[in-house]
This record gives structure tokens, sequence and C-alpha cells, in this order.
């Protein structure tokens, strides 16, 4: 059971406490998945530089796992268990990744959408959570130089390296992007409203699709990066 | 992916301001930013006070036996 899930009783659902325990928590175990899947492809990454870069990110992301779990305490959560491999994150990094192209978009797009949703937590009236959100982003300049890097390798070496890019760039959008959730959600709204976080979520949204298509844009190269519309399906507890 | 158009740096760091930097390696790298996050990350066995990368291209031979 995944922590957002077992902290997320029905009535607690829709405050902005409860929305937070959610998004703390899957932020949590989709860094601790990305870490995993980071440390699967840092003995096989094309290079020797970035296998190196893959074990330095996948250490990264396994350490802010670590660190954030605990800021659900003291929002009063008890976890079910303190492994680094349960949970529920999204769907696209819950299994070793395919290819190196699903390694890139994943550190693009959910490396993406999770830590500018950490740079909105940054000043939180979480202090907990501000602290943690502090250490994060400073170690995240490094996963995002990587990323950015590798996007325009794989575009200027154009075929087979680009066009699976693109498509594996559009499949974790469509999956990622729904992480922050409806940008009318009344939990975040509130949560938004009393300092706990700055930012609504097609505002962190916009942000990575306006750096991405940017990157993107100077490779000659475009993707479909849509806002989400249909949330029918959506489980805030699990946040996919 | 070829990687015949990527520069080779030469990594240069040393543990106290008064040593001398010495050659630790190299890191092959187009990307300027990302050959100093891959060195930082590849040659991180002692605590560097001082890391440098230089472009092999830019080193010039003033004697060669």
């Amino acid at each position: 059971m995944s922590i957002a899930s077992s902290a997320l009783g029905g009535s607690a659902v829709g405050g902005a406490t409860a929305t937070m325990i959610s998004l703390i928590g899957s932020l949590a175990d989709n860094k601790g998945a990305l870490g995993r899947r980071y440390g699967e492809w840092a003995v096989s990454a094309p290079t020797i530089e970035s296998a190196v870069a893959a074990a330095a990110m996948a250490q990264d992301e396994l350490g802010h796992a670590r660190s954030t779990y605990p800021v659900l305490a003291k929002l009063g959560v008890e976890r079910d268990d303190e492994g680094l491999d349960s949970g529920c994150p999204l769907v696209a990094i819950e299994h070793e990744l395919p290819d190196w192209a699903s390694v890139i978009a994943a550190n693009l797009i959910v490396d993406g959408i999770l830590t500018t949703w950490v740079a909105t937590a940054r000043d939180s009236s979480i202090e907990p959570l501000a602290q943690r959100a502090r250490k994060i982003l400073q170690e995240e300049g490094a996963h995002r130089i990587h990323a950015e890097a590798w996007l325009k390798r794989m575009c200027r070496s154009g075929g087979e390296d680009r066009r699976l890019l693109l498509q594996r760039i559009e499949e974790m959008w469509a999956q990622a992007a729904r992480w922050p959730g409806p940008g009318d959600h009344r939990g975040y709204g509130a949560a938004v409203s009393e300092g706990m976080v700055r930012s609504r979520p097609d505002e962190v949204r916009r942000r990575v699709r306006d750096w991405l298509a940017g990157l993107l844009e100077a490779e000659g190269a475009v993707a479909d990066l849509s806002e989400p519309t249909d949330w029918s399906g959506w489980d805030e507890r699990i946040r996919r | 992916m070829s990687r015949a158009d990527e520069t080779v740096w030469e990594v240069f760091a040393r543990k106290a301001y008064e040593e001398p930097l010495h050659h630790v390696g190299t890191v092959t790298e187009s990307d300027e930013r990302l050959a100093i996050v891959c060195a930082r990350a590849i040659y991180d066995e002692q605590p560097w006070i001082h890391m440098i990368l230089v472009p092999r291209t830019e080193i010039r031979e003033a004697i060669r036996a």
C-alpha cells in the first residue's frame, strides 16, 4: 500500500493537509522509483560518463525519497513500512525502463515535474518540507543539466534516436502531467491559500511545458505537451 | 550515436590550495556543463577543494621528445 493511500481516509480528501499528504507521499514514492530506474541504467548507459552520472542521480533520488518520507510524520501520518521499494509511483517508472530514450524522458519529464513542484514548496509553511525542498533543489541542478544535454544530443543525432526520444517524451508527459492534479482542485487551492505550496497544478505544468518546448524548439523538434483534460479516472490518493 | 565529434576534457584537481593541481583523468563529453557534472561524479574518490577541466585541444605542447 502506498504512503498516500494509507494516509488519506475518505473524509480527509479535499482538505489542504490531506492534499499535501498525498503530494508529499507521492513525491517520495516517485523519487524512490526514479532512483531505482536511474540505478538500473548505471551499468548500461551509452557512455561511461553518463553511467556514472546515472549512478549519482540514483543516489540523489533515493536520498530525496528517504528524507521526504519523514515529513509525513510531521503531518501525523504513520508509514506502513520503512522501505524505499514500496509505494505507488507513476506507471511509467514503476518498472525497469526499456531504453535510454525512456531514461532521458523520465529525467526530463518526471524529474522535471517533481522538481518544479518542489520549487513551489521552497517557502512552504510546512517548515520540514521547505527545508527538504531547498536541499533537493541544490542537487537537482545537475539532473537538469544531464537531461538538457542528452535531449540536444539525441535530437541532433537524428534518425531513430530522435524519433524514439520524442515518442518517449509524449508518453511520459501524458502520465506525469497528471501528477500535480486538476487545476481547480479544492484541496490544492486551499493548500496554496495556506502557504503550504506556492503554485497551482496548471502553473506547475505550464512551467515545465515552457521549458521543454523551448528546448525542443531550439532543436527544430516538437512534442505534444497538451494540458490534461480528462480527470475522470484520476485517483488523488496515488496521483495517477 | 557517434562520439567522434565530442570534446575530450583533461581533468585536474587538488586537495589543498598550497598543492599544485594534479592530472586526475579525462571526460569525453560535448556539453560543457555536463562535462563538469560528469567530472565531479567520476573523480569523487578524494576530498578535492578545486577541480578544473581543460579541453584537450587547448593544450599546447612545449616539448615533445
